[in-house]
This record gives C-alpha cells, structure tokens and sequence, in this order.
C-alpha cells in the first residue's frame, strides 16, 4: 500500500504540494487526474523518492521512504517500475539496451534470454525490429511505448505511469490501456497512472483521485466520481470554460 | 538594510557559495571513490570513456603539441642567439613540454573538448529525466556516469600528456635542426642532458591530478543542471571555466611541490 | 563492416603512449644508463661545498659515473661514486673537485693512477685526494691575526687611556713631538727610500689580492708563503706585545725607548701597516673584511633573531583560526558544511562562531491552538543555515566546549592525543524534550599542516533514522598562516 500523508512541496515561492493526504490500494489501477501543471508528475515523483517532501511522510508498505538512506531506498525502487511523462530514455544507448537495463542490473539473465524478455516486451507494446535503433531516430509515441516496456521489464510489484497514451493515435491508445490492465491482473500489480484522456480513465481505472490546488479533492471509484457534485470535478469532466477552475 | 549591508551580505554569500560548491566538488570526489571500489566496475562504460577522452583527443593534441614545441623552438632560438647559445633550444623545449605546456595545454584541450562534452551530456540526461531514470532504476547515477568519466580522466590525461610532449619536442626539433640549423646532434644531446627523468613523470603526475579536476568538475556541472538547455549551456560555459582556472592555479602549487 | 571494439582502440593507444613514454624515458634516462650496475667507490673530501647527489664524475672530460651520495663521517664529507662497471681505477688514482660550465657546476674529476697492478674494487676507496686551494685555512690564519691585533689595540687603549697613564702620555706627547721633528729630519733624508719601501707593500698587496681574488693554481703555495709570513707576523706582535706590557709597568721605558731613533722609526712603520690592514678591513677588502662586512651574515643573523622573536610573541598572541569541514553522511549521501571562526585569546581559551549547513534543514517547532486544542509541529527549512557558537577551555588535552551547536544549545569534548595530531570529539546538543540528544562522535586527524580527515557517527541515537556514519574533510587556517601561504609560497623554478 502507498501512503502520503499531509505532503508539502514547494519550488522557492511556488507551493505545489500543500498538505496532500492519499492512501493508495495495492492490486489496483488509480489513476491521477487534475490539471496540467498542477502537480501531478510531482506527486508521481514523491512516490518514487526522487523528490522528497518538504514536511510530511511518504509510507511504502509501512515504510518511511523519506528518512531512507540510498541504499535502503534502492532495494524498495527494486520494487518499481516507472514510465517518465517525455520518457527519458538513455538516448547513448540503443532501444535494446535501454529495455535491457534493468534486467542487466538487477536480473542475473543470459545474453539469450535478455534478447527474448527485451523482444517480448517490445512487441507487447505493438514495436518490433526496432532494437538497434537510437532513441533520437523513433518518434515520441514510439519513445513512450519504449519507455513503457522499460517500466514493465522485471514485471515490478508497483508501476507508475506517467502520461502513457498522450501522443498515441486510438488504436495504440487502446492498446496501451489493455496493456495497463493486463500487466495489473498478470502481476497483480499496483499501477499509478496519470492521464487527461477521461473516456480510457473510466474505461480502465478502479479507483480516480482528483488532484486540485495541492490537495486530492476527491477519491474514488469511477462512478462515484461520475457522480460527484463537486463543481471543479463537475467543470474538469464536462471541459467547460466555466467554473471554479480559472484559465488564468 | 541599506546599500553596504546589502552588499556585504550579497559578499558573503557569494563566497559561502563559492566554499559550498568547492565542498561539494570534494566530497562528489569521495562519493566517486567509494562507488569506484563496488564492484562490478562497468568497463564497457569506462572503456567507452576511455575512448571518449583518450583516442578522439589524440588528433587536437598531436597538432597543439606539435606547434607548441615549434614555437617555443622558434622563440628560444632567437633569445639564445643572442649569446650564441642556439643549440640550447632544445632542452628549453623539451623541459618546457615535459614540466608545463605539455601537461596544462593537454589539460586545456581536452577540457574545451571532453570536460564540456561530460557537462553538456550530464547536464542534458539531467533536464531529460534520464539521471532521474536511472535513480529509479536503483542504478546509482555516480557509479553509471561519474566514475566511469573520472577514471577515463586520471588515466588517459597523462597518456596524452606524453604524446604532446613527444610532439612538442618533434616540433622543436624539426624547427631547430631542419630550419634553422641547429646541429643535430647537440641539439638532441642537450635534451638528454638537462632533462631529467622526474621531469617527466611529475609532468606526467600533473597531468593525472588535472584529468581528475576537469572531469570531476565536468561532471558536477553536468550532474547539478538546472532548467532546460539554457542550463544546459550555462553548466558547459561554467565547467571549461571552472576547470580552466582551477587546471591553471592548481599548476602553480604542483610545481611549487614537486620542482 | 569491420569495426573495432572501443576496448581495442583504446588498447592501441596506450600501447602506443607507452612506447613512446618508454623511448623518451630511455633517452633521457640514458646518461645514467650502465650505471646502475657499476660499483660504489668512497671519497672522503675536507670540503664539497658545491657539489651535488648525481654530479657527474669525470676522466679526461669523460663521464664515467655519478655521484651517489654525500655524507659527513667524522668531520669530513664522504662521498659515495657510482663508477661504470667497465671502468677500472687504479689504487692510486687522484680525486679532486672542479667546476665547469657558465653555471658554475662541481663535479668530480679523476686522474688515473699509474699503479695499474691494484684496481679499486666496489667499497673501495679513493687515498688521493688533491685538497681544494682552501679558502678555510686561509681566513682561519688571518682570524688569528685579527685576534692578534684586537690584544694589541686593547693593550695600547688600556695604557693610554688609565689614569697613571696619563703622565707618561704627557712624555709620550713631548717625546713625540720631538719623534716627529726627528722624523722629519730623517724622513727628508731617506725619502727616497721611503718611497720605494712603499711602493714595494702597494705592489705586494695587489699581487696578494690577485692571487686571493684569481684563486689561480699557485693559490697552495701563496698559502704556504702566507702562513710563513703570518709566523713571522705573530713573533712580531708577540715581542710588540711585550713592548706594551713594559710600557703598561710605566717604567718610562716608553720614553726611552721612543727617543731611541731606530725603534721609533719601526714603530711608526708598524703602526702604520696597521692602520692600512685595518683600513683594508673597513672597505671590505680582502677576506677578513669580506666576513665583517658582509650583508649576508648580517642579514641571516637578523632574520634568525626576528624569526626568534617572532616566535616568541606568537606563542603569547591572541590568535584566530578560520576553518572550513565538510562531512559526507553514508546513509543519506548528504553532506554538511560547517565554516567557523576561533578565536583564541589566550593558550587554554577560545571561542567559536560559524556557519553550519546542513542537508536535514533547520527545524521550528510551531505551537498552533485551535478551539483550545494545542497541535505542535515541526517544519524542516531545508535552506536554513545553523549557526555555531562556543566558548571553550583546554585543560591539558582535554576541551570542554558549550553553548549554541547547530543552532541549539550543547556541550561538546574534545581529547587530544599525538600532539594534537589526534583529536577525539564527543558532542551532544539538541535536548529538545520530544526527541533524542543529537549526539555525535568523530575521531580527527591532521594529515598536513592545513588539511584534516575526519570519520564519526553523526547522531548515532536518533529515534527518526536520521544516524549515519560520516567521512569529512577540513581545512584550517590561522589568520597568519593565511598571510604567510599569501607572500611565501615557493616562486617555481
Ligand atoms: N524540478 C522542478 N523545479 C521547479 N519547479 C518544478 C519542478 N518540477 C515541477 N515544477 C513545477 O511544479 C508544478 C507542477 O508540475 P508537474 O509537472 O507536476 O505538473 P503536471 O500536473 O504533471 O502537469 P502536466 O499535466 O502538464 O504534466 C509546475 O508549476 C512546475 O513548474
Ligand atoms: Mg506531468
């Protein structure tokens, strides 16, 4: 189980985080919704352990993720596997050698079964034969799927999804989406996904929470979300102009 | 506050910083050394340095060596002859290669060419996420990208070192003798006589103490980039300078101590 | 396509970097080439003044060997060569120290012996040795001639200036009126004489600064001549001396002794040679003069004593120290930064004030009541820098320290140990009632006169995990020893 208890996060002046309490299943998707810039990637981040906190606690299995030391902190990362939002791929490595990495470092595999996990991984986000490309010669859906199958290499206990079918045409996007859920019920997964495309949120998510000046305003499951008469949840969901979310 | 206060304290910070950074500098150092000694040492990555550093250097090196050594042949000759001292060109440019230019230009080279490549490729994994990728990976970014860059440095610097002074005393040579007549053969026997062994090695020691700096500092630029590609540029700009200075002031308590 | 690994290119170009560092090392270590496995061969040399470990050692202008070491045994400097294994000395081959060059360099020459039946063998040692034209010798005979003449002048003070004295200078003056009309008399008529007697010491005395100044080859005999002379010359100040003894007993031997014509005139000589070696002296002529007047002397003689009292005063001196550490947490690869100030007005007593950054963040406790219900919280202001502030005293090797440490009250100890190479630091700090003390422990050595390695345990009984082993650095300047870095660092070569 994930746990963020009463998070505060600023940049210099610029609070991002204030106060943020979420208690996240485990063998469930939850997926983040809110607006662009309001902190979501952030939060994913906190996560993760690659931000930390500037008060309050972030509790992984009961474990205080903020007060580890490196090497502590590395046996828990074991645990995950995470796609980036641009997909931060080593971009001096080959795609094969960036879906392989994990495995070389953590899993004790021969050349041959690499190759296998790494081809098998790639066609299960719709990419074949592009193994001895460079990252900077794919385009950026194809940079995501790389990323994904990267994320998903030593079947992780938590995976966290930042943004996976932004930039996909519908067909990968559903494809994507199964992806999701089938790496979930496969491994029994917790998954974390952040994403803006509401009709694939209500489709795959079992649980929503709606991030909103700092503060998850609303948790839940779809339906009840759906059925919210919160007016920002109401406005973000039906994408008017009007309503408490101000443009500027 | 008034004007001074607000000064003062603007000073003191500044300098504060300035400690701070070079603090920093020294414990990455030890956070270099500590993961250098956990094994498994990535080879392919330091070899890929290795190479990064060492051979693609060789070509800027060869040619400032060479030019440097000519010169320096060209210029001596003219101060020596005035006391008719032309054939002692030689050892002047064979022990101001092997003591000084031969090691601090090298150093200067590869810093314009191999210091600001680790910053600008640091600084880009850094603003792109990739070192983020890595942590999350629970691949420690020192071990994957420092050590390896930092190793290629302290052993491919003196390497090089030796090829620019080889050059610079070719070049020297090939002035002297050839255009302007020094006899060949007290020109190379003055060489052999007044440089001295040590001469050469603390050269060469220099030039591994100024690989550490220029790809520590490099890499700390490179490590610690802030915002887009503008920090990406400001990180590079920052590492030659920092390196270059340091490289220069750090010659002269090298020479101090060793000659 | 044919590619090559980076591993074999880079195995190329250290293969190649290496052969050419091993050729360049070859032929400039190649004067020393064969040598190493040459044999040993002692010298010993009254003086070596000059000459250097590795100094070339020469027949006919060739090099045959080094010189390997340079020791004092006895008084006189022994002097270890490395010979060429193929080169073989004769038992008795001569040794000397020459110089050659613009430069001035020694180095030894030898001369082969013609005893070609006896070789010298490794450990040998060289019996002929040709003594250097020895400047010593020399200024040590005329330091006791000065010493001489300083009993002479006393001699002759102590007469003319003592109250019994005073009669007889009263002869002495009317005598020598009577002296300098006699003189006159026989001045005028042995002028000619005179002349050339001085002309003759004006031509002796150049030759002899030739000689000193050229220290050209007759130098040894000049100095055999000299010391002859010098003999003589003491026997002279000798029966001077008793002269002066019989004129302190104011018998008025003086009076008679000065009418006597013929005495009169050797004195008067005598006196006036003086004054010319002591004129000489003053303007720094000759060695004696070069010894007394040299600003060298006197300026090395200064420097010690400032250096001294420099030294002295420094020990009572109110002193500051300025210091930087840095300490790298394991657990957290975190580091701390402390910049702090000591000042030390006296030997056992000092305060501290400084800077302390630190990675956890500087924490306020927040008491917020809300409809009666008090909530306390902590923040962390992880840019929030600590401050130091200490008063100290030493008693022995032991420092006990208190007052604001990291920005909350505490008390630390220090031990000392290898004069103060060592230090072991125990420090608690942070009582604050809702968690443990902030203790820490570290052990401190100087490794060079500015620079310490530390390793400690930082907060080793923290409830919150936040204990860690820690390596650090400092650098520790005294606000003279910044001043001196500043003006005497070493100006390379
Ligand atoms: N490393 C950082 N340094 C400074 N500010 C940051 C940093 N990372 C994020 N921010 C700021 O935090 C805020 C939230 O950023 P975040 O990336 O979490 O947004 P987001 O919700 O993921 O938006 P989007 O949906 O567009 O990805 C933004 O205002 C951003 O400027
Ligand atoms: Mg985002």
């Amino acid at each position: 189980m994930i746990e963020l208890i009463d998070i505060h996060k600023s940049f210099k002046k610029n609070k991002v985080l204030n106060g943020l309490n979420l208690k996240i299943d485990s063998g469930l998707i939850t997926v983040i919704i809110g607006r662009s810039g309001g902190g979501k990637s952030v939060l994913l981040k906190h996560i993760i352990g690659l931000l930390k906190p500037d008060r309050g606690r972030v509790l992984i299995d009961d474990t205080d993720i903020t007060r580890l030391n490196d090497r502590d902190l590395n046996t828990i990362r074991k645990k995950f596997g995470m796609l980036f939002q641009e997909a931060a791929l080593f971009d001096s490595m080959t795609v094969k050698e960036n879906v392989a990495f994990p495995l070389r470092e953590h899993a004790k595999m021969s050349e041959v079964e690499i190759s296998r996990v790494v081809a098998e991984k790639l066609k299960s986000v719709g990419l074949t034969g592009i193994e001895d490309k460079m990252p900077s010669e794919l385009s950026g859906g194809m940079r995501k799927r790389v990323g994904l199958a990267r994320a998903i290499a030593l079947q992780p206990e938590i995976v966290l999804f930042d943004e996976p079918t932004t930039g996909l045409d519908p067909v990968m996007t559903e494809a994507i989406n199964q992806l999701i859920v089938d790496t979930q019920k496969n491994l029994n997964a917790t998954c974390v996904v952040i994403s803006h495309d509401l009709e694939s949120i209500f489709k795959i998510s079992h649980k929503i929470a709606m991030l909103y000046d700092g503060d998850i305003i609303e948790y839940g499951t779809p339906d009840e979300i759906r059925a919210s008469k919160n007016p920002v949840i109401e406005q973000f969901l039906s994408g008017s102009i009007e309503g408490p979310i101000k443009i500027i | 506050m008034n004007r001074a206060a607000v000064a003062i304290d603007q000073l003191g910070r500044t300098v504060l910083e300035y400690v701070e950074e070079m603090g920093k500098i020294a414990l990455l150092f030890l956070s270099v050394l500590r993961w250098m000694f956990q094994p498994p040492l990535k080879s392919h990555l330091i070899f890929k340095q290795m190479e990064f550093v060492g051979n693609k250097s060789i070509f800027v090196v060869v040619l400032t060596g060479a030019f440097t050594g000519m010169v320096m042949a060209l210029q001596g000759y003219y101060g020596f002859k005035m006391f008719s001292a032309e054939s002692m060109v030689g050892s002047v440019v064979a022990l101001g290669m092997t003591r000084e230019l031969g090691p601090v230009l090298t150093s200067l080279m590869v810093t314009a060419r191999a210091g600001s490549a680790m910053a600008a490729e640091l600084g880009t994994m850094r603003v792109t996420e990739q070192i983020d990728a890595l942590s999350v990976m629970a691949a420690n970014p020192v071990k994957h990208l420092i050590v390896p860059r930092v190793i290629a440095g302290v052993l491919m610097l003196p390497l090089l070192t030796v090829v620019s002074d080889f050059m610079g005393i070719l070049g020297g040579y090939f002035v002297g003798v050839h255009l302007l007549h020094i006899n060949s053969g007290i020109f190379v026997k003055n060489i052999t006589t007044i440089v001295d062994l040590d001469d050469l090695y603390n050269g060469l020691v220099k030039a591994a103490v100024f690989g550490l700096i220029l790809s520590l500092i490099g890499c700390y630029k490179g490590f610690n980039t802030r915002g887009g590609a503008e920090g990406v540029g400001k990180a590079t700009t920052e590492a030659v300078v920092l390196s270059s200075i340091t490289i220069l002031i750090s010659d002269y308590f090298l020479t101090a101590i060793m000659f | 396509m044919f590619s090559i690994s980076s591993e074999a290119k880079v195995g190329i170009f250290v293969l190649i970097g290496l052969i050419i560092l091993a050729y360049m090392s070859f032929q400039v270590g190649q004067r020393g080439f064969g040598l190493k496995k040459g044999y040993s061969v002692d010298v010993f040399f009254n003086n070596v003044a000059g000459l250097e470990r590795d100094a070339s050692v020469q027949i006919a202008g060739v090099e045959i060997g080094r010189v390997e070491s340079i020791a004092l045994k006895d008084g006189k400097a022994l002097v270890t060569l490395r010979i060429g294994k193929d080169i073989k000395l004769a038992r008795d081959v001569k040794a000397a120290i020459k110089t050659h060059g613009i430069l001035g360099d020694k180095y030894i020459e030898l001369v082969p012996g013609k005893d070609e039946e006896i070789y010298i063998h490794e450990g040998g040692r060289i019996i002929n040795v040709e003594s250097q034209a020895d400047l010593d010798r020399l200024l040590n005979q005329l330091a006791f001639i000065a010493d001489d003449i300083k009993k002479v002048t006393g001699a002759l003070s102590s007469v003319l200036a003592g109250d019994e004295g005073e009669a007889s200078i009263k002869d002495i003056l009317e005598n020598s009126r009577q002296l300098t009309r006699n003189l006159n008399t026989v001045v005028k008529s042995n002028e000619a004489t005179l002349r050339a007697v001085l002309e003759n010491t004006r031509q002796l005395t150049e030759n002899l600064n030739n000689v000193v100044t050229k220290n050209d080859e007759k130098m040894a005999q000049t100095i055999e001549n000299l010391r002859g002379a010098s003999e003589q010359m003491e026997k002279t100040f000798a029966s001077l001396n008793d002269i002066t003894e019989s004129i302190k007993k104011g018998e008025g031997t003086a009076g008679r002794l000065i009418k006597d014509k013929d005495m009169a005139v050797k004195l008067d000589q005598a006196i006036d040679s003086l004054r010319d070696v002591t004129d000489k002296i003053n303007q720094g002529k000759g060695t004696i003069g070069k010894l007394i007047n040299d600003e060298e002397t006197v300026n090395n003689l200064n420097e010690g004593l400032t250096g001294l009292s420099r030294y002295i005063n420094k020990a009572e001196q109110f002193r500051t120290f300025l210091s930087y550490r840095g300490e790298y947490l394991f657990d957290s690869s975190e580091a701390k930064n402390y910049l702090d100030i000591k000042i030390q007005p006296k030997q056992d007593k000092f305060y501290i004030v400084g800077l302390v950054s630190d990675p956890q963040g500087k924490k306020t406790i927040r008491d917020t009541t809300v409809a009666g219900v008090t909530t306390r919280t902590e923040e962390w202001d992880r840019d929030g820098l600590l401050f130091n502030a200490q008063i100290g005293k030493r008693y022995k090797d032991i420092v006990i320290r208190g007052g604001l440490l990291e920005s909350t009250g505490g008390v630390g100890l220090d031990y000392f140990a290898l004069n103060d190479k060592l230090k072991f630091t125990f420090e608690a700090f942070d009582f604050s009632a809702d968690e443990k003390t902030h203790l820490k422990a570290a052990a401190e050595y100087q490794l060079f006169k500015h620079l310490y390695l530390s390793f400690g345990w930082d907060d080793f009984i923290s409830d919150k995990g936040q204990e860690s082993p820690y390596a650090g650095i400092s650098i520790r300047f005294e606000d003279d020893d910044l001043k001196y870095l500043l003006t005497t660092t070493p100006i390379p070569k």
